[in-house]
């Protein structure tokens, strides 16, 4: 029997048809997701991936190693950047086409994708929102895991009271700024006949770094589809001026070290603040922040405000993630998007007055102490121990 | 005196969120938010996107109105933002039946919200904030933008206005991880829904936006005082809604459950030091210059 939904459509980011990590990451997952659905409901539904751009078939070749069994393209100048009005209309287009979808399964009743996935970041993020607007469906974002079930709901409006089976319902895991609690959502139907409506697809954005992308296998093989878009002349009224890639002045990736700080400088935010940049001087790392730290959750002075409270400095999935041959984190506990942001470090030290802090597991040496008498002790100690060659003028 | 150019008009959506500011934030024992023990206040990022339209007030004599849903309380969030930008209006979409919605069916009542703005013609600017700091999806903007049919610009760090084209010129950081962040410049004719960057910043160049802005700060710091002057509360009928599309019969997406985050297995196996005790520390300082090594040219 078809269904009018089918498939998993993933949307691709790319930069000049070099995929975003993320796009990958996302891919490897649908590939997973779907081999298992295929094979619990012995059923051929498809990864797709959707690729917007210009000069773009390279790209949609190598997302089948990947891990799509279909890519749909648009190839156009028109879509070498991204411009989420025009953007939003043409990925609306291609998730409700019969007859694209009929290039690479039995399209009979198809009406609109099954799943969808976008990437969280600054383009995927408003992306999603606005195709899931046009498509008048649900949409969870910042995702980090997944999970297909056939589910009994029972829920004062999705099913006026009773108990129902949905059958191949899309888990969507997201954890909340805290970092502790994680939140299911889904999207269901409302099958009260008082609000009786469909609600598909099943969407969200996924956080990048999250998930694994597949070993790339060249003898994959898969169905490239294009669609040729057409554009409301109003909409490329819209135009890209001007584009500059800039470098950040926070800059994790040509420092050896990373030293990132939490809320425990709560006890004197300032002069911990201080010490830390000292500290960080010391052995030329780079200043990092966990997530709470950027919301300003202490008062300081204006220059260590702008300089080191910034979004910039946030290591996690709300920020970079980094990998330095040294890892500090100082008063920092250890939540899970933290963790997302720094795992791959090499040596890892914390310095935390809590032994219970989960950042514990995540670290080589657990300095039990606090901060006020810790680094203190680690500056007096590095400054006798620096090597004596030093580069001589 | 005669003028061509047009009046601009501008709205601004804000949410209430909880204060995570130090002596306001209250946290659980075991790391979560205490809500009720937590104060509320205008959400920073609303603050931000406050201060981009209070820009188009000086810069443009724009029209300004503030829209946050919410239940009765929220009329603070109001508040604090005329403060900032001198709005002429103030609604808070309130009824009980918005209560439980998610971004698609919020996007619904604030669209409807700013069709109801006065000031003699459509809104020609909406400016959310980046993403609430409770919530955190980022997704209410963008919806609410696509209903309203207009272009939305996210990532918005800068931004002017010609009233005689009507076209504005925004600049937008875009970062995408494992990549280099971009600013792009785009041109787009009103009307655009705007999401500010959390860096936006305005700057006040001449001596006559200098002086508009010292005079509508003081305006605002009035009105502000006298805020319920300006406010309206509109409910569903009065805002022409179809109570299908909004609260939790509107809302696709449900809360299905919430749990406390396991504890990922211990990936690395600390070993414990004590912080006072200075041959340890001397030990382990020797361990990361060890790390470090190639810092040193020898």
């Amino acid at each position: 029997m078809m269904s009018k939904y089918q498939h998993l459509y993933v949307v691709i980011e790319h930069e000049d048809g070099m995929p975003v990590p993320v796009s990958l990451e996302m891919l490897g997952e649908a590939r997973r997701l779907m081999d298992g659905f295929n094979k619990k409901y012995s059923s051929d539904e498809k990864v797709v991936a959707v690729v917007l751009g210009h000069n773009v078939r390279k790209l949609c070749e190598e997302l089948i190693f990947y891990g799509a069994d279909a890519v749909i393209y648009a190839d156009s100048p028109e879509l070498q950047y991204r411009r989420n009005l025009i953007d939003t209309k043409v990925i609306s287009q291609i998730a409700r086409s019969r007859e694209v979808a009929a290039k690479f399964s039995d399209t009979s009743e198809f009406v609109k994708p099954r799943y969808m996935f976008f990437g969280a970041d600054s383009i995927g993020r408003h992306l999603s929102s606005t195709v899931l607007a046009e498509l008048e469906s649900g949409l969870a974002s910042d995702i980090n895991k997944l999970v297909i079930e056939d589910l009994e709901i029972k829920h004062e409006h999705k099913t006026k009271g009773q108990a129902m089976k949905y059958e191949k319902t899309l888990e969507m895991y997201r954890p909340d700024f805290s970092g502790f609690l994680w939140t299911t959502i889904l999207c269901l139907d409302n099958r009260n006949p008082a609000i009786e409506r469909e609600y598909h697809p099943q969407a969200c954005s996924i956080i990048p770094g999250v998930f694994a992308p597949i070993e790339p296998d060249k003898s994959r093989r898969g169905v490239i589809v294009e669609y040729v878009p057409e554009f409301d002349e109003r909409d490329l009224q819209v135009r890209i001026l001007d584009r500059k890639i800039v470098k950040s002045a926070v800059d994790f990736d040509s420092h050896k070290a990373v030293v990132s700080f939490g809320k425990g400088i709560k006890d004197s935010p300032e002069q911990n603040i201080k010490l830390i940049s000292e500290f960080a001087k010391e052995i030329e790392a780079e200043v990092g922040i966990s997530l709470p730290i950027s919301k300003k959750p202490f008062p300081v002075s204006q220059g260590i405000n702008s300089t080191y409270m910034i979004p910039d400095r946030v290591i996690g999935t709300s920020g970079r993630k980094v990998a330095p041959l040294l890892y500090i984190a100082v008063g920092i506990s250890g939540a899970m998007q933290h963790i997302a942001g720094m795992k791959e470090s090499g040596f890892t030290v914390a310095i935390n007055p809590d032994e219970n802090s989960p950042i514990k597991d995540e670290c080589d040496i657990f300095i039990r102490g606090r901060m006020e008498d810790v680094i203190p002790l680690l500056l007096e100690e590095l400054r006798k121990q620096r090597p004596t060659i030093e580069v001589k003028k | 005196m005669a003028t061509t150019t047009k009046d601009l008009n501008v709205a601004v959506i804000v949410k209430l969120e909880p204060d995570f500011s130090e002596g306001n934030v209250s946290y659980n024992a075991d790391g979560t938010l205490n809500r009720a023990e937590t104060k509320s206040i205008l959400g920073p990022h609303s603050a931000i996107a406050s201060n981009a339209a209070f820009y188009a007030k000086v810069k443009y004599g724009a029209r300004v109105a503030v829209g946050t849903m919410g239940p009765p309380i929220a009329e603070s969030a109001l508040q604090q933002a005329q403060l900032l930008c001198d709005a002429d209006e103030l609604h808070l979409y309130s009824d009980r039946i918005f209560a439980g919605a998610d971004t698609l069916a919020t996007a619904e009542v604030l669209k409807a919200g700013i069709s109801k703005v006065e000031g003699g013609g459509k809104v020609d600017i909406v400016f959310s904030g980046h993403r609430a700091s409770d919530g955190e999806t980022g997704q209410t903007g963008p919806q609410t933008a696509w209903k309203l049919g207009y272009t939305f610009l996210g990532n918005v760090i800068d931004y002017d206005v010609d009233l005689q084209s009507g076209l504005v010129r925004a600049k937008r950081l875009i970062s995408l991880q494992g990549f280099y962040d971009i600013i792009e410049e785009v041109e787009a004719p009103l009307p655009v829904f705007i999401s500010i960057d959390p860096s936006y910043k305005a700057f006040f160049n001449t001596v006559s936006q200098r002086l508009a802005f010292e005079k509508y700060q003081k305006e605002a710091k009035s009105r502000a005082e006298n805020y319920k002057q300006f406010l309206k509360v509109l409910n569903t009928q009065q805002l022409g809604i179809d109570p299908k599309l909004v609260g939790l019969p509107g809302s696709p997406t449900i809360v299905y459950k919430v749990e406390r985050i396991p504890k990922a297995k211990a990936s690395r196996k600390a070993e414990v030091i004590d912080g006072t005790n200075r041959d340890q520390i001397a030990r382990v300082v020797a361990n990361m210059y060890e790390v470090l090594e190639g810092m040193v040219i020898k």
